[in-house]
């Protein structure tokens, strides 16, 4: 089955652009022009993957992208045109998985795509424990005693990347490999962001965190 | 105190007079005696108890001294900040000053005046009474028919008492005192005689001699007279008489306590004016030098607060004096001031939204072209051979655009100063060696060995891991592509404020004129084989801006024919200042075939270049012996 790809973006000749590249990668992508109508397409088109422009007319990127992230984990991957931090930072804060900086190649696009879309990898029934976190990986359900918290699929597997190995340090390079499937690492600050969205998820003072710690000039690890 | 016009050293202890208890009445003999007896055996005590107390108030003394000194230092500074600080500070305790000090020199003046004045005119009377009454008594003497001692002595009493005036108040003292050393026979029954608590130890000695010496001549001197229990000043007035051929020196004396009360008087109503003066001529000129100090610190304060961006801030105008001329051309400089800089700001925000919108603008269609560009480029063996070129051409084009875009548009976020750094403490070897492993297929290309050269357990510096990265990729792919293939040494070591990165090449090298100009924007060492290297000549500028913002140097050393040596060195934590570096910029290898070398140094302080890519040669040298920098060279 062909996964199915939500194009937001209303420079026409880029939609289409990417329609084709996509098209000739084997996925299905599905077109909405306008930030306003960008949740009914979602709804009815039901895709696997957003790709969003964060500059659109109407409601904006960010703005569809907190609608979307309101009611679907569904990855979201940005389309940027600046680089500039803070407005990366702010995309990812409002629920993105990932970013692709413009101009991008077609194997750029293509690679973060199906990063994002990995199947759940072949997940065995496997249980961790980080803190007083259970995490069933095959389940993909993370609990603190009986309460279930709900994650997104990158941040689920940012927490089980760390938690399955408690003893080791992980850079922000190294995690962007593992969680996010890069060769080379890009930017750094998708870590920061999405270790800050998970710990406003999982601990119980994100100003002191517990489950995931941060080893200062080093990285993250899993707390113990 | 009354001031004599001729001044007699009062004679003082009874021991100094002649004895004259002796020859008192009977019943002050054995009491003066006794006393007398026990004087050495009490003044050695009172000497001893007074050295005791002497010792006991002089600890107190030093004790709260020691306590008090530090207070007192305090006060002491403190005042002397105010004095430095305040005008009107200033002012005041001047005009107090003067104000006392010429106070006290009219006051000391007038009382001089005045005390004479009542000295001369108490003087006048006693000189008159005097003579009035010696007459008096030496008529009485003359004229009297007694031949019995009773009678005699009756007669000098009288006529002695008699002198001292009627009523309650003694008007007159007197001091009756046989002549000593007379030839001609004596009266015998009347030695001496004095008022009441008089001996003839109070008339000054100076003034005895005077009348015993004189005649007839009246002489006087001013003295302490003992009444009651205090001393008080007086005259003593000097004449002779004679008795039955017997002649005495009769001394009259005048208090002068009313005078000098009168004179205290006058005295204290006059520190009193005096005081009460100088505090209200020192409130007036607080009050003055307030009127003309406020506005000219209340401008002081406006123009901090301007200084310190609060532009919108304004001085009070009251009035069309000097002070307000001041406060509205003031205000007038402090408008066209914040319009300016409004001005400057808009056009910055301007700038900043330009480049933000060119950025969207130009990346969206670029973006299509390029991915347009590699499906051409990706389909090229479908092609015949021009359009397979032209796609090939178009593929390349399109790459070398977008880097060309890519760095004018982090060059402009550096002009419009809205580029931030986000530092936090990494290791930099990782982030060095990460670039080697990135560079590796460009190295292997030009057949280049990267060797890296770096502690093993790595060094933690604060920065921003995304900048760095970007200046010593710049760096590295800089030294392979200018390397002829020959390897590149990158050498990275700390020092206690600051680690430092040079990248060493052994290329074909740069002349002290290109060193010079190598983070020009868009400059080339050589343009006729600038172009095929690739770059958009940017590179080595932005890596220089990336510097700057970390406060850290970027330098570049080179020699024609031995290669370059481009050195990094950021501070190992932010906000601190760079000692020195810990790597050398001019390299310990080169080999010198004719004795003679081209080398160069570019030193560039973060805060000496403020236009961008502004670079300042600190030496240039054609000999070995003079090429060293004086300060970084380790």
């Amino acid at each position: 089955m062909k996964a199915r790809i939500l194009v937001v973006d209303d420079d026409e000749a880029l939609a289409e652009m990417i329609g084709i590249v996509l098209r000739n990668d084997g996925f299905d992508p599905v077109f909405c022009a306008d930030g306003g109508q960008a949740l009914d397409v979602f709804r009815s088109s039901k895709p696997d993957l957003v790709l969003l422009d964060l500059m659109l007319p109407g409601v904006d990127g960010i703005e569809v992208c907190r609608q979307i992230r309101g009611e679907s984990d569904v990855p979201i991957v940005m389309l940027t045109a600046k680089s500039d931090t803070s407005d990366v930072v702010r995309g990812l804060e409002s629920g993105a998985d990932d970013y692709v900086p413009k101009p991008f190649k077609p194997a750029e696009l293509v690679a973060r795509v199906r990063a994002r879309l990995r199947p759940g990898d072949q997940k065995a029934p496997e249980t961790l424990r980080i803190a007083d976190i259970t995490i069933d990986v095959a389940g993909h359900t993370v609990k603190r005693a009986d309460e279930r918290i709900s994650l997104t699929p990158l941040e689920f597997d940012l927490l089980v990347a760390l938690a399955r190995k408690p003893w080791q340090v992980f850079t922000r390079e190294l995690l962007l490999e593992q969680v996010w499937g890069y060769r080379h690492a890009a930017d750094t600050r998708l870590v920061n962001v999405h270790v800050q969205r998970l710990r406003s998820k999982i601990e119980r003072d994100p100003e002191a965190p517990e489950v995931v710690l941060t080893v200062r000039g080093v990285g993250y690890k899993a707390g113990s | 105190m009354v001031s004599a016009t001729k001044q007699v050293p009062e004679s003082s202890g009874p021991e100094d007079a002649p004895d004259p208890a002796t020859r008192r009445g009977p019943e002050h003999t054995d009491a003066l005696a006794a006393e007398l007896a026990a004087l050495p055996f009490r003044a050695r005590i009172w000497r001893r108890r007074g050295i005791i107390v002497g010792l006991r108030v002089a600890r107190l003394v030093r004790l709260g001294l020691s306590r008090f000194f530090p207070a007192l230092r305090y006060v002491g500074r403190s005042l002397q900040r105010r004095w430095r600080r305040s005008l009107q500070f200033r002012t005041v305790l001047t005009t107090l000053l003067l104000a006392v000090t010429s106070f006290g020199a009219v006051g000391a003046y007038l009382s001089n005046q005045i005390a004479n004045n009542l000295f001369q005119e108490r003087l006048t009377q006693a000189e008159s009474e005097t003579r009035y009454n010696v007459k008096q008594v030496q008529d009485t003497f003359d004229g009297a028919q007694v031949t019995d001692q009773s009678s005699v002595i009756t007669l000098v009493y009288d006529t002695l008492n008699a002198v001292e005036g009627r009523g309650s108040v003694i008007q007159r003292r007197y001091v009756f005192e046989a002549k000593p050393e007379q030839t001609k026979p004596r009266n015998r029954w009347v030695e001496s005689r004095a008022s009441d608590q008089l001996t003839v130890s109070v008339i000054p000695p100076d003034l005895r001699k005077a009348v015993q010496t004189s005649g007839k001549d009246q002489y006087w001197a001013s003295t302490l007279i003992p009444v009651g229990t205090e001393d008080r000043p007086g005259i003593a007035v000097g004449n002779l008489v004679t008795f039955n051929g017997t002649v005495y020196e009769l001394y009259l004396i005048y208090d002068l306590n009313t005078a000098q009360q009168t004179l205290d008087e006058i005295q204290g109503v006059l520190l009193a004016g005096g005081a009460v003066l100088v505090l209200m001529i020192g409130a007036i000129a607080w009050y003055v030098t307030r009127n003309v100090v406020s506005p000219v610190s209340h401008a002081a304060l406006v123009s901090e607060k301007l200084a310190a961006g609060q532009l919108q801030e304004r001085m009070v105008v009251k009035g069309e004096d000097e002070v307000a001329r001041l406060g509205a051309s003031f205000n007038h400089m402090a408008a066209s001031l914040q319009e300016q800089i409004t001005q400057l700001a808009t056009l910055s925000q301007m700038q900043q939204r330009f480049v933000s919108d060119v950025s969207h603008e130009l990346r969206t269609p670029l973006t299509t072209v390029r991915m347009a560009a590699e499906v051409l480029y990706d389909a090229r063996h479908d092609f015949d051979p021009i359009n397979k070129r032209s796609a090939e051409l178009l593929y390349n084009q399109v790459e070398r655009f977008q880097s060309l875009l890519a760095d004018l548009l982090e060059i402009s976020r550096f002009d419009a100063g809205v580029a931030m750094l986000d530092a936090e403490p990494d290791d930099i070897v990782q982030v060095i060696a990460h670039v080697i492993e990135g560079a590796a297929p460009v190295a292997a290309e030009y057949g280049s060995e990267i060797i890296l050269r770096a502690p093993a357990d790595g060094i933690v510096a604060e920065m921003d891991a995304r900048r760095i990265d970007r200046i010593l990729r710049n760096l590295i792919l800089n030294a392979v592509e200018h390397g002829e293939g020959k390897p590149v040494t990158v050498t990275v070591a700390a020092n206690q404020t600051a680690v430092g990165v040079a990248v060493r090449d052994h290329g074909i090298g740069m002349t002290p004129a290109e060193a010079a100009r190598v983070f020009d924007r868009f400059w080339r060492a050589d343009p006729a084989r600038a172009r095929t290297t690739g770059g958009s000549g940017l590179g080595l500028s932005i890596a220089m801006e990336d510097t700057k913002l970390h406060n850290g140097w970027l330098q570049a050393w080179g020699n024609k024919g031995s290669g370059s040596n481009f050195r990094l060195t950021i501070p190992l934590r932010q906000g601190e200042e760079i000692d020195r570096s810990p790597v050398q910029l001019e390299p310990g290898d080169i080999v010198l075939p004719d004795g003679r070398i081209h080398t160069n140094f570019l030193v560039l302080e973060p805060g000496r270049t403020t236009s961008p890519g502004a670079a300042t040669s600190a030496g240039a040298g054609s000999s070995a012996g003079q090429a060293s920098t004086p300060k970084e060279q380790p």
